[in-house]
């Protein structure tokens, strides 16, 4: 089998007193889904901010394809291939599709022009490679729906070279429709075969729908990982309420 | 249903609905309308060989300071110290021209007098945005701060050195000096020339009327032309854009947002300063009073133009359709005789609250209605 390309080792990060993340370990692999789950405050942020390079971790190592790496800023991260669709998505509603796809690494023709058409072709078609064939790539981001610039921000990712994508709650502001073409739009990358994908939800249904991997967090511990096959339905809710069963929970609630 | 995809709801527009959705449709249909209106009620007295002189030197004006303030808003930022930086040049270049250089380092030529109050202003316009950057605070409060300080420096100076607030009768500078020459002289004159040989442009006495344009309406072309070209085909334009849309979002993809903001202050200082030198070399005289107002007509004149009040669009095409429009209507009182001159004011009041409203729905329809 092959290695992983990321290999998060027994990373700790603390805020002062406080400890987001205790000793996390992860290997993500490219071609595959790795869902990231747990509940709100369990650390899934904490852990995708320190793979990007906005928090450095307390102890612990990052490994890419094998070698120790120390990502001092966000630059580095991306560098080292790691690109990451945060949930505002760091898209521009005035600006035309294209101007956002490339916004702050604009092709550049002799004296410093901007090769619009080049960039419209590019655009449109690296869109296309994952599902949305976009007539127009002058048309405002604004105009978009919201599973669109998703798909616009995660086509740009890939574009600039990540080699490990990070979505953060890709689907949990979109409607029924729309969080079904992102689940597409992850797939298609993932049948590219070279990404690996970071996947972090709060929905188990759309985690079983994609995921090759599970890494269940719970007050910054793994609580629980495994491949796809090997979890079952119901391990994995108990794995998302954190740990909890979820008959006691049902209980719990039929009592008050 | 199915094969429908989320593009298919775009609509497909004819060219024609395309050309009426851009941001300078408005101002294009104001211009129109107010360029008729002044041609007949002026008794086409407006557009003769001197009004169009006339008209084209103030339009020049309001052109060169409203391109700077537009591509300062679509980057997001205000500048209020537009007007008194035009006082402050005006004030810098005259005080050397008549009292020689500072630190009596000899007479200044008109070169000299011209570079170096251009390195102050363009220092000027940096301060104003590293510390609008630097601090986060508004620009409307930091510019704000600056339209006093520097208003009241140039009257301080001009007392101490000068001791009046006015100059006048500077030697004309425009025959020895090329420099002066740039900004006081007359282009043009070809399109005069040829007038004059189709049998109009004639004086009482028969000879030719009118030789040129004030050399501000070429600098006012320039800048125009340079802003266009850089907002709409180059990197540093779509810096503008992603600054003033998002600077957040901007900033994350790696354009360099401080840096994007600073360069426009210096951009707007940069064109307050060639509006202070076309009008010193010009008339060669100065006053401090200079430019009073002049950043709240900028402004006035971005927003009928299409510039969005918060950032992100705008179109440097609107903004020369704008100067038009405030040209002709503040120079009108020259043409029509009953006409009341206060009317130029009555008249942004109006056009700048129906731009705003129409910018408003502009801003809504692309952003999705919110
Ligand atoms: N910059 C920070 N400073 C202090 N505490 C933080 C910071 N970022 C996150 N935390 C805390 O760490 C915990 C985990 O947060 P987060 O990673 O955002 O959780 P999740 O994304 O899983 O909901 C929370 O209790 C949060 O308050
Ligand atoms: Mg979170």
């Amino acid at each position: 089998m092959t290695d992983p390309y990321l290999r998060v080792e027994n990373v700790v990060k603390k805020f002062g007193p406080f400890i987001a993340l205790n000793g996390v370990n992860l290997e993500v692999y490219p071609g595959e889904v790795h869902a990231l789950l747990g509940d709100n405050g369990a650390g899934k942020s904490t852990l995708i901010k320190t793979l990007a390079g906005v928090h450095r971790p307390t102890s612990g190592q990052l490994y890419i394809e094998g070698k120790p790496v120390d990502f001092r800023n966000p630059r580095d991260a991306s560098d080292a291939g790691i690109g990451t669709v945060y949930q505002d998505l760091a898209v521009n509603q005035l600006m035309s599709v294209t101007r956002n796809f490339f916004m702050g690494r604009e092709l550049k023709g002799p004296l410093g022009t901007l090769k619009m058409d080049v960039m419209d072709k590019i655009a449109h078609d690296e869109m296309l490679k994952i599902g949305i064939d976009f007539s127009d790539p002058t048309q405002a981001v604004g105009t978009m729906s919201g599973g669109q610039r998703q798909t616009l921000a995660i086509a740009r990712a890939i574009y600039f070279g990540a080699k490990v994508l990070i979505l953060d709650e890709p689907t949990s502001a979109l409607g029924q429709k729309q969080q079904m073409e992102v689940l597409k739009t992850v797939k298609r990358v993932r049948k590219r075969g070279d990404i690996a994908i970071i996947f972090i939800t709060h929905n188990e249904i759309h985690s079983q729908l994609v995921a090759d991997r599970y890494t269940f967090l719970a007050l910054g511990q793994v609580i629980g990982a495994g491949k796809a096959g090997e979890l079952s339905h119901d391990e994995i809710r108990r794995l998302m309420a954190g740990g909890a069963e979820m008959k006691d929970l049902e209980g719990e609630l039929a009592a008050i | 249903m199915s094969d429908r995809s989320e593009a298919d709801r775009l609509a497909q527009e004819s060219a024609l609905a395309r050309l009426v959705r851009r941001p300078e449709a408005g101002a294009f249909i104001v211009m129109i309308v107010v360029v008729t209106m002044i041609t007949f009620a002026s008794d086409f007295k407006a557009f003769n060989a001197l009004g169009l002189k006339n008209n084209l030197a103030i339009i020049a004006q309001f052109g060169i300071i409203a391109t700077g303030a537009a591509l300062l808003m679509i980057g997001g930022e205000f500048d209020l110290s537009i007007g008194s930086m035009i006082g402050f040049a005006g004030m810098s270049m005259a005080m050397m021209l008549k009292w020689g250089l500072p630190f009596g380092l000899g007479e200044a030529t008109p070169f000299l007098a011209f570079a170096i109050t251009l390195a102050m202003t363009l220092s000027l316009g940096w301060l104003i945005g590293t510390i609008v950057v630097r601090s986060g605070l508004s620009s409307f409060i930091v510019s704000l701060a600056f339209l006093f300080f520097l208003r009241g420096t140039t009257e301080v100076s001009f007392r101490l050195i000068n001791q009046s607030t006015q100059i006048s009768g500077l030697p004309d500078f425009k025959e020895q000096s090329w420099v002066a020459w740039a900004f006081g002289g007359e282009m043009f004159g070809w399109v005069y020339d040829a007038w004059f040989a189709l049998g109009g442009n004639i004086n009482r006495r028969g000879e030719q009327w009118v030789d040129g344009f004030d050399a501000r309406v070429l600098w006012w072309l320039i800048i125009a032309g340079v802003a266009y070209f850089v907002l709409s085909r180059t990197q540093l334009g779509n810096w503008i854009y992603a600054t003033g849309d998002n600077k957040d979002s901007a900033r994350a993809n790696g354009v360099p947002v401080n840096r994007v903001k600073t360069s426009l202050f210096m951009f707007t200082a940069f064109c307050a300063t060639i509006f202070a030198a076309c009008q010193v070399f010009d008339t060669n005289t100065a006053d401090a009073a200079k430019g009073n107002l002049m950043e709240l007509n900028a402004i006035a004149i971005a927003v009928v133009g299409g510039t969005l009040m918060t950032g992100g669009f705008g179109s440097v095409i609107g903004v020369a359709f704008g100067a038009v429009t405030f040209g002709l209507v503040a120079n009108a009182v020259f043409y029509i005789p009953w006409l009341d001159g206060s009317f130029y004011r009555v008249f942004v009041g109006v056009v700048l609250l129906a731009a705003v409203f129409a910018n408003e729905r502009i801003r809504k329809r692309i952003t999705g209605g919110i």
